[in-house]
């Protein structure tokens, strides 16, 4: 595995965790899973629509989101928004994250500290 | 080709979600080409493009399946590979002993042993392998002996740790493991050769023949009963070498296990037809002993009664390994 590989990899295993936050945080009100995807692209958070849609569905069936078919459109939709327990979890997540993005900058700036220390 | 890809990726889903998921990735689909070229009729290329991105049917299903996509489960994995190197390398050993025996009654036909053997292990070790492979599944999904129950959940706290087992309610590896060696091997005697348990005669010449405990005939009828027999108690020791002390859950499938097996040993062996019928007068044939002899007698004193004996001994071995069980898994 060359350095780029591993880069990926971690990448791949730090993004999981922070999609679900990401797409918690913006279903507070509701949305289908395509709108999600352009909206998330949008604010930098690229993900795919094969790790979107089945998410949402694993969300659900955990009950941090209830969904609704919209059968008016040219297409039916399935929307999705936080249940009540879902918001209660996004906002103990929030809380969460940052205390990691805390304790890690932290971490990172010590260490930087250091190094110019010893310079 | 759209409602393909929907087909390729809702075949391998449970059947209540496949329509929901079906309807759902054909509006995902929808939008996605409708996001590349507006509305309008799409090209087969932009088709391809957007089912390109999605990844292939079989990823996809994967992801919207998640969970449990193993047969057997990273907890059982090891005990697995254990069981199914003894089993494996037992078989071997078992086939080879009987190659051996067969080749020193007939040595002219060592040959034909030989492809026999090699057919017996072909045929034999996939079987053997399926049939392990099918027990760990049933104790993976029949959750019969939950991860929990032996200590190797995942939730876990230091306030979990149990003590250290007694040494003497702790199952030595070995235990098992020689168990399932020896289970092993005398069913595949069993299976290929009943004739080998008896009395070997040689007269000068060497080997002449064999007679047989056991009643050829009527033998053939209980043989997939000995073999399921001794699969219940293979299963047995599995559980053992899985658990690795001695619980009062892992005492009562032995239990269970034991009494299965006093019943058959107790219809089994105790008829009539179980044991050679002929053992003494094969006895004489085979010249071993003179008709009315002194020799006769005692040798048919100890024919009928070593045959109780092995019953005997093998029914207090059942009880005794419940009962022992019992105790140790008491000890605290």
């Amino acid at each position: 595995m060359n350095e780029q590989e591993h880069i990926d990899k971690l990448m791949l295993e730090l993004r999981r965790g922070t999609i679900t936050i990401g797409v918690l945080s913006q279903l507070s009100s509701p949305q289908y899973g395509y709108s999600l995807v352009t909206m998330l692209n949008e604010k930098g958070v690229p993900v795919e629509p094969g790790t979107l849609y089945p998410l949402l569905r694993r969300l659900e069936k955990q009950g941090l989101l209830e969904s609704s078919w919209d059968t008016n459109e040219a297409r039916p939709r399935k929307y999705y928004v936080l249940s009540e327990m879902g918001k209660a979890v996004y906002e103990q997540l929030c809380k969460e994250w940052e205390g990691i993005v805390r304790s890690l900058d932290d971490l990172i700036h010590t260490r930087k500290d250091e190094e110019n220390g010893d310079d | 080709m759209i409602e393909r890809y929907i087909y390729a990726v809702t075949q391998k889903l449970p059947q209540n979600q496949r329509d929901d998921i079906a309807i759902e990735l054909r509006g995902l689909i929808e939008d996605m080409i409708e996001e590349r070229i507006g509305s309008g009729e799409a090209s087969n290329q932009v088709v391809e493009e957007v089912l390109l991105e999605l990844g292939s049917p079989r990823e996809m299903a994967n992801k919207y399946r998640g969970t449990k996509k193993y047969l057997i489960g990273p907890e059982l994995y090891d005990p697995f590979l254990i069981v199914l190197k003894i089993v494996l390398i037992s078989m071997s050993v078992g086939l080879g002993a009987v190659f051996v025996i067969q080749s020193i009654i007939t040595p002219p036909e060592i040959l034909d042993h030989f492809v026999k053997l090699i057919v017996a292990l072909v045929t034999g070790l996939p079987q053997a392998l399926g049939w392990v492979a099918l027990m760990f599944v049933l104790v993976e999904y029949g959750g019969g002996l939950k991860t929990k129950d032996l200590g190797l959940d995942k939730a876990w706290s230091p306030a979990m740790l149990t003590a250290i087992p007694d040494p003497k309610r702790r199952i030595k590896r070995s235990e098992p493991i020689i168990a399932i060696i020896f289970y092993v091997i005398i069913m595949v005697w069993f299976a290929f050769s009943s004739d080998f348990f008896g009395i070997y005669v040689f007269n000068d010449n060497g080997f002449k023949e064999v007679v047989p405990f056991l009643n050829e005939e009527a033998f053939s009828m209980y043989m997939p009963f000995v073999l399921l027999f001794f699969a219940t108690f293979i299963v047995k020791e599995c559980l053992k070498l899985i658990s690795g002390k001695w619980t009062m859950k892992l005492v009562g499938y032995t239990t269970v296990i034991n009494i299965l097996g006093i019943v058959v040993i107790f219809f089994l062996i105790t008829g009539d037809s179980f044991w050679n019928p002929e053992f003494m007068n094969d006895l004489v044939q085979a010249g071993v002993v003179a008709e009315g002899s002194e020799g006769y007698q005692i040798g048919e004193a100890i024919w009928r009664n070593s045959t109780r004996i092995t019953v005997a001994i093998l029914l207090i071995g059942l009880v005794w390994d419940i009962i022992d069980g019992w105790i140790k898994a008491r000890k605290k």
